[in-house]
């Protein structure tokens, strides 16, 4: 019987530690273990028969580190003879029950967008090896000691693609039960759910007595089946410098025969579990009951580090990341300004989003692209999930394949067409999907053919194994200035999935009240009404002060604010002001040079009583951010007291601007600036960026890593004569200078300034650049120099 | 909870007797900072011991074989060496990188302060180290890491392959920096010979970088 036969029928025994029973027959520190399949190989099976011996069903091939990274001339033979070893091992005990593991650990590389390896070479990696150790015979695929989410998921994706085996993924997590890069028991579960896992669970991390709290939380949401193989305790070290763990066997097996009760349904042990460990535990354990998993009813959508339960409580979608209407945000598509998104998001955050919807969609762009890149730069600084928003089904399977967690998407409809394209994708990547009640027919004006096509919706998602709580229907708020009696169907069809099809809703709240005069006292009493018929998840404007008063007023109305803690928190006499360390009433002049945004603010709009905007920047303004700039020159002014003079200086920049009813601050030139190709620290840049613009530039920003023709190509559309380059490091000052050649060749007339870290006068002149800038005060007098014809 | 020294914060954002004028708005920013920091940091090390042997020029450390003068110099007398490897965490990183959108001078403060922290960290672990040592009549000599000196950046490949550094989530980049870019590593040598104290400052380090400290 295979190894989905057995699961939850019977108990299933994995093995123990590799690494450490290695060590004890003579592995050295920072030997490779699995050069042991060709050097050693009679030690290798000599390991798989232990365990076999012992008892154990399962047995792990000897390429937990097996991968093209660290075996780059002979990978395959390294897996191949790990797995004829443990055949070998079979044969030899006559164990011809147990099953054959392909073993899989963490490629040590951190992928992007924080590290340096890309998520579809993660995918390649582990699918080479999962293509020779399926071809030579392993039973079943074993992920483990997997400690972010993304590489995880590029695991199980390799896995899924290039082979029809079994699939188990375990991870680790630490004493606060998190993995390293944030994830929890509840937010793997999800992610590893979605991707259609055969069995999931903890492995490593501590001992069996540490991380019991962690099991539990995992069969608390898992539909799953649970594996555990800790550590044999916690590490020591002994006076020679070896490290031992703290637990005998009996111990161990006492505490796995503990863990053993509570729901799960293969065992095993990590570093420090010898065979004797494994041995042990079978005793204890093979003849209790064994249950198979309960079946959990939970919509859960993740980021890296978060779950987000939609049922419990009404869920705020965050609205704001969508180029419809907004002239700003178009422009920054076009321009390719991530940072000006990436602050929409934050901003959203702050203001008490849960999930943010994320819509790229303009005629001219590169959907695809532009959706991945979006998405992974916002979740290199948000912890948020996302719902990815897009009617292209191209853009929809790059964003979820390269998704860090399990979307949330918007949308699929009522339509076959529709269903035919975004269904597979839900099947195969995981994710909890809008599905809009409408179809062929258009959108039905009552709730009763809305309903109707609701359930065309679940059953049609049923054929894929999309489960009815991965589906939030929108019951479709259409605005009441068109049709009187359009809320009421709205409503109505909110209760009806609430109370008939106990499901999930989802609307667009805002619509409700297009065309009306004063819209958001119409959203916030509509929003209201909403939650109360059974609302899931609102997509608003979270920075909405009068949609948030109702979310948060509903919320303690109707018992769902525990202490009334959210509500308090943002309306009651929360914490003092913190304490400034001079009165309110400052110049400007003086509040800039300070760095005190708040009063300049202020100052500034006092200003603007007696004078004109433009009198205000010439007379104050730009003289006290000059008289900051000479200071930080002559080192009389350092770093942080420049930027938060500059971030004084904008705030009163801000109001002034406001006051100008949106006439645009003249700017003096377009500069683009770039941290070059193959560097990816961009500090120093984004410094430059903030001087700059306060000068009265406008910064075209590319980011980090920036290929030549990316910044050649943007410098001849947008006419730009002025290119900003920073580097760090100087294996890419290389870059650095290919992109000054290729601008030299295609427009001569762009000159170029460069800095960072490794720059100097003399690498400058080599590389051809026009300025060298030791700092960002320097690159702003070459700009004024370059844009003031001086 | 990490001591940071707000000195060496403000150090490391280029602070010189020559600054004039108010720091009450950095210090209010600089504490905020440090707050923060502190919920967002999750340090972690790992600590292995090896002899070690110096011939001919040559420095072997468990598999790891290094040339590298300014390191034979630090490790003479030494019969062992701690191999060290500690960061703060990639959620600083995230910290930072989140923070350059809203408000740069949080942000480079963060980095600063963020500095200040691994190498408090550092100092933690070295003392606890220091303590064992000196029960077996053994003392320590100042840590030195990859890319000090002479001592190439290419050992980072070893200390990833010996200590197993990507436990405590510490990765290379292809450049052999290291993320979280809030990491350290280290060969702390052990020797009979008792040690004075350490200072702190620079007076044996060959490069001349702007941070360069002498006390």
């Amino acid at each position: 019987m295979g190894f989905k036969e057995r699961l939850t029928k019977e108990w299933l025994f994995w093995d123990g530690g590799t690494g450490s029973v290695l060590q004890s027959w003579g592995l050295q520190a920072g030997e490779l273990p699995e050069t042991w399949n060709i050097i050693h190989p009679e030690k290798i099976i000599e390991l798989n028969k232990g365990y076999l011996e012992a008892g154990c069903d399962i047995i792990n091939t000897n390429t937990f580190g097996a991968n093209r990274l660290k075996y780059p001339d002979n990978l395959e033979e390294i897996v191949t003879k790990a797995v004829e070893h443990a055949k070998k091992a079979r044969e030899l005990t006559g164990r011809t029950d147990a099953l054959i593991s392909l073993d899989l650990g963490p490629t040590g590389k951190l992928l992007e967008p924080l590290g340096d390896l890309s998520f579809d070479d993660a995918v390649d990696i582990y699918a080479e090896v999962i293509e020779y150790g399926t071809k030579a015979g392993a039973d079943v695929i074993l992920i483990e000691t997997m400690q972010d989410s993304y590489e995880l998921k590029a695991a199980v994706l390799a896995a899924k693609e290039h082979s029809d085996l079994p699939v188990c993924a375990t991870v680790v997590f630490d004493e606060k039960g998190k993995m390293l890069t944030g994830g929890t028991p509840e937010s793997v579960v999800a992610l590893l759910e979605g991707l259609h896992i055969d069995a999931l669970g903890i492995n490593c991390s501590l001992g069996p007595t540490q991380i019991k709290p962690f099991v539990e939380r995992m069969i608390k949401v898992s539909s799953t089946p649970i594996i555990v193989t800790p550590n044999a305790g916690l590490p020591q070290t002994d006076d020679e410098g070896h490290t031992y763990y703290d637990m005998n066997a009996d111990e161990f097996a006492s505490e796995m025969k503990e863990i053993a009760s509570l729901n799960v349904h293969v065992l095993g042990g990590c570093c420090g579990t010898t065979p004797e460990y494994l041995s042990k535990t079978i005793e204890l354990v093979k003849d209790l009951p064994i249950e198979p998993p309960v079946k959990k009813n939970m919509s859960v959508v993740t980021s890296f580090s978060q779950a987000v339960e939609i049922g419990p409580k009404p869920v705020i979608i965050g609205e704001r990341i969508n180029p419809t209407g907004k002239k700003k945000f178009k422009q920054a598509l076009r321009d390719g300004d991530i940072n000006y998104i990436l602050s929409e998001g934050l901003k959203q955050e702050d203001a008490g989003a849960h999930i943010l919807d994320v819509n790229v969609g303009l005629p001219e762009i590169d959907e695809p692209k532009m959706m991945v890149e979006v998405m992974k730069k916002l979740q290199s600084v948000i912890a948020l999930p996302l719902q990815i928003d897009t009617s292209d089904p191209i853009a929809l399977e790059a964003a979820l394949r390269h998704y860090n967690g399990k979307a949330m998407i918007n949308s699929v409809n009522g339509k076959q067409e529709s269903m035919d394209a975004v269904f597979p994708l839900v099947q195969k990547y995981g994710g909890v999907v809008v599905g809009l009640a409408l179809d062929e027919d258009g959108i039905p004006d009552n709730a009763a053919d809305r309903i109707r096509i609701a359930k065309k919706i679940y059953k049609e998602a049923g054929k894929y194994g999309i489960e009815p709580k991965d589906i939030v229907i929108d019951g479709l708020a259409m605005t009441i200035s068109s049709d009187p009696t359009s809320a009421i169907a709205t409503l109505e069809t909110l209760r009806i999935i609430r109370d008939e099809l106990h499901g999930h809703s989802i609307l667009g709240v805002s619509n409700i009240s297009f065309g009306l005069p004063q819209r958001p006292i119409v959203n916030a009493n509509f929003f209201t009404m909403a939650m109360q018929s059974g609302l899931s998840c609102a997509i608003i404007n979270p920075s909405s002060e009068a949609m948030m008063k109702s979310y948060r007023a509903y919320l303690a109305l109707s018992g769902l604010d525990t202490n009334f803690t959210e509500y308090i928190s943002a309306y009651g006499n929360s914490a003092p002001a913190p304490v400034k360390s001079e009165a309110v009433d400052m110049s400007l002049y003086e509040s800039i040079k300070r760095g005190m945004s708040e009063n300049a603010g202020k100052a500034t709009q006092k200003q603007l009583e007696t004078k004109e905007g433009l009198e205000i920047i010439n007379e104050e303004l730009i003289p006290a951010l000059d008289e900051v700039g000479k200071g930080f020159e002559k080192g009389t002014i350092f770093l942080p007291q420049l930027l938060m003079s500059a971030e004084a200086a904008k705030a009163a920049f801000a109001v002034i601007k406001d006051s100008m009813a949106g006439k645009p601050r003249e700017m003096k030139g377009k500069i683009i600036i770039a941290t070059v190709k193959g560097d990816i620290h961009d500090i120093g840049k984004n410094i430059v960026k903030v001087m700059l613009e306060n000068y009265g530039y406008d910064v075209i920003d590319l980011g980090k890593d920036v290929p030549p023709e990316q910044i050649v190509d943007t410098a001849i559309q947008e006419d730009v004569k002025l290119v900003g380059l920073s580097a760090l490091m100087t294996t890419t000052v290389v870059s650095m200078e290919d992109t000054i050649k290729l601008l030299k060749e295609k427009k001569p007339d762009t000159l170029t300034v460069v800095g960072g870290a490794v720059m100097t006068q003399e690498y400058a002149d080599r590389i051809g650049a026009d300025c060298y800038a030791k700092d960002a005060m320097e690159t702003v007098r070459f700009a004024d120099k370059v844009f003031g014809g001086e | 909870m990490i001591d940071i020294n707000r000195k060496e914060a403000l150090r490391y954002l280029g602070y010189r007797q020559s600054i004039e004028g108010d720091l009450t708005e950095i210090n209010n920013a600089l504490n905020h900072c440090i707050e923060v920091l502190q919920k967002t940091a999750v340090p972690r090390h790992i600590v292995k011991r090896f002899p070690v042997s110096i011939e001919n020029h040559t420095i072997t450390i468990g598999d790891m074989v290094i040339h590298s003068r300014n390191l034979e110099n630090n490790l003479k007398g030494c019969h062992a060496v701690y191999l060290f490897a500690a960061t703060i965490g990639i959620e600083v990183d995230r910290l930072i990188k989140r923070t350059e959108l809203t408000k740069m001078s949080d942000a480079v403060i963060y980095q600063a302060a963020g500095a200040a922290m691994i190498e408090a960290y550092c100092d933690e672990v070295n003392e606890e180290l220091n303590q064992e040592a000196h029960k077996n009549n053994e003392f320590l000599k100042p840590r030195f890491s990859p890319g000090y000196g002479d001592l190439a950046l290419d050992h980072q490949k070893d200390f990833m392959r010996i200590l197993k550094m990507d436990k405590i989530g510490i990765s290379l980049l292809e450049s052999l920096l290291m993320v979280p870019s809030k990491s350290v590593t280290a060969i702390i040598g052990i020797t009979h010979h008792a040690q004075p104290r350490h200072t702190k400052d620079c007076a044996n380090c060959p490069a001349q970088c702007e941070f360069r400290r002498v006390e």
